[in-house]
């Protein structure tokens, strides 16, 4: 066990003022240019104070921004919708909605407004750095899943790490997974690159979307699957969901489905997983061989040379 | 110093779970009776896992917005928490003591609540509510008897309290289904009230519409088959509820001054 129920939650031995410390000192010794922070600018302004806005923001006059207050609590609403009205589960998720700036916070106010806008995420960048990070790996977050979400616990090891690459990269979700399957058995993800800002946030423990996600994902994995020329092994609603997607890609619809949910073959999530299980089938069959059919009502003899409708 | 941290279901899919969660926490926070009060849910952030290392006090009441004892209540929460035990429990780790509450919809005075929230969300004076029914509508399911049995309890403790003429219970999931007993109402004049903790799919489409009453985002009112129908918003949306929170801190032993006030402007 890596995390006793005991301990589970000290990753801030010195508390939340070791941590708020860390984060002033980093934002002061930044000077004018201030911080990115995933996705907002933390900068001091006066002796003392600070604001934060949206990283994009930072060169627009403060009188075009929609919202500006000093009210810590008002990063709450900033962080509840994208810009285009979209419930945001995940906080981390990289659509924060821009137009605003919390202007004239104390270090406190800065702690507490930034908690909103990211919570936990303060405190676990500092406890990355200060080598504090306690790290819950999958094999024991899926163990004490109960109800609706208990089978999740029988995801096989290289599934699960499919799971983390579709449910947890950059283009979805601004942390960096520091947990593993299990204490021995490493994700190997692959490099994802600069972090976005430069704070790098670990992600101690699976959340609730990833565990919603895996049990979508155990569902897709137990279903039979049929061997198709040229494409792999797939189950019948991978097939489906190839024709959902081209469907709303060609109405001009996808992107519609929301960030969770995971029953529509369009939600992202669920299109990284079969891109990444199209592009697995494709490395185990390798490459298609040249049709050796003539085309539909073509008379010339195969092989085919010069095709004249290519020409 | 002491904190509040109370948590909510919460949502992958829409923010209208969440809503009276940060709604009560505010109007509390307000009060300054807490130090810091923080709100935690089981499918949003912040995640019930990383919620004790978001609040600086050493004494943490823990109050779970949520309607009955049962699954969530009794088994989810505190294995999330990492608790040594169903409410009403303490736990002493990471240097705080931990005080967990029941859940606001079984707290005996929520009848009351739902008696004078009834009466003004309908405009009724006292004279005519009494010549008014009043029908508390559950979920229900039949797989845990605790959410029916809070909802059986609660419209019984308001039936006696004489304030309408009739209260009766009605269930979405079991029996007996809330349009029976709509139509058995002998009353001219009804008022709903979703014992729900939020605004969700079920109290904005589907009671209205399996009864075809008015949706709410279109009027709270509907002339039924001779009937004026009012349709309430779901009880965990009612700003009394963050008394009803405070109330379960103080029961819990957090030091509440007296005459703190939550303030009414407080609603979702």
């Amino acid at each position: 066990m890596s995390d006793a129920p005991r301990v589970r939650g000290a990753h801030a031995p010195g508390g939340i003022p070791d941590a708020r410390r860390a984060l002033v000192e980093w934002v002061d010794a930044a000077g004018d240019a201030g911080r990115t922070f995933l996705q907002v600018r933390l900068l001091r302004t006066g002796d003392g104070l600070y604001e934060i806005r949206h990283a994009r923001d930072v060169h627009r006059s403060i009188l075009s921004l929609e919202t500006v207050t000093s009210d810590p609590y008002a990063a709450r609403p900033i962080a509840q919708m994208t810009n285009g009205g979209e419930h945001r589960p995940l906080k981390t998720a990289p659509n924060l909605r821009q137009g605003w700036a919390l202007v004239d916070l104390d270090a406190r106010a800065l702690w507490t407004a930034l908690d909103y806008l990211y919570p936990a995420c303060a405190l676990h960048w500092h406890a990355e750095l200060a080598g504090t990070l306690r790290v819950t790996h999958w094999r024991e977050v899926a163990a004490r899943q109960s109800g609706m979400y208990g089978a999740v616990k029988l995801l096989p090891a290289d599934v699960v790490r499919n799971t983390v690459r579709a449910c947890c990269g950059d283009a979805v979700c601004l942390r960096r997974v520091a947990w593993n399957v299990d204490a021995d058995t490493p994700l190997d993800l692959p490099s994802e690159g600069e972090t976005t800002g430069e704070a790098l946030v670990p992600c101690p423990e699976a959340c609730s979307m990833f565990v919603s996600f895996a049990r979508q994902v155990l569902v897709l994995e137990r279903a039979p699957r049929m061997e198709l020329t040229g494409l792999g092994r797939l189950g019948v609603e991978e097939i489906e969901q190839v024709r959902e997607i081209a469907t709303a890609a060609a109405a001009g619809t996808l992107g519609a489905a929301r960030e969770g949910e995971f029953g529509e073959g369009t939600n992202s999530r669920r299109m990284r997983y079969l891109a990444l299980r199209l592009a697995e089938e494709k490395a185990r069959i390798g490459d298609l061989p040249a049709p050796e059919l003539p085309c539909e009502g073509c008379p010339k003899a195969v092989p085919c040379r010069g095709c004249p409708m290519v020409a | 110093m002491q904190a509040l941290i109370i948590i909510g279901h919460g949502s992958h899919l829409n923010a209208e779970s969440s809503a009276p969660v940060y709604a009560h926490a505010a109007a509390i926070r307000a009060t300054g009776a807490f130090h810091e009060v923080r709100e935690c849910f089981w499918k949003e952030e912040p995640s019930m896992r990383e919620v004790f290392d978001l609040v600086e006090a050493d004494d943490v009441y823990v109050v779970p917005l949520f309607i009955s004892e049962g699954y969530f209540t009794e088994e989810v929460i505190p294995r999330e928490l990492g608790l040594d035990g169903p409410a009403p429990s303490v736990t002493r780790k990471l240097g705080k003591t931990i005080r967990y509450t029941g859940p606001v919809g079984t707290h005996p005075s929520m009848s009351r609540m739902i008696l004078r929230r009834a009466e003004e969300s309908a405009g009724l004076t006292d004279e005519q509510a009494r010549r008014a029914g009043l029908i508390i509508i559950g979920h229900g399911t039949e797989r845990n008897s605790n959410s029916a049995e809070v909802i059986y309890r609660v419209s019984r403790e308001a039936d006696e309290a004489g304030v309408f003429g009739h209260v009766r219970t009605g269930f979405l999931d079991q029996e007996p289904e809330v349009g029976e007993v709509l139509e058995a109402m002998e009353e001219r004049s009804v008022v709903l009230v979703p014992f729900f903790v939020a605004e969700g799919w079920h109290t904005q489409e589907t009671i209205p519409d399996d009864l075809g009453i008015n949706r709410p985002a279109v009027s709270p009112v509907t002339e039924k088959d001779g009937r004026t129908v009012f349709y309430a918003s779901p009880v965990g949306t009612f700003p009394e509820i963050a008394r009803i929170v405070l109330e379960r801190a103080r029961e819990a032993g957090a030091h509440i001054p007296d005459g703190v006030a939550v303030g009414e402007a407080a609603g979702v």
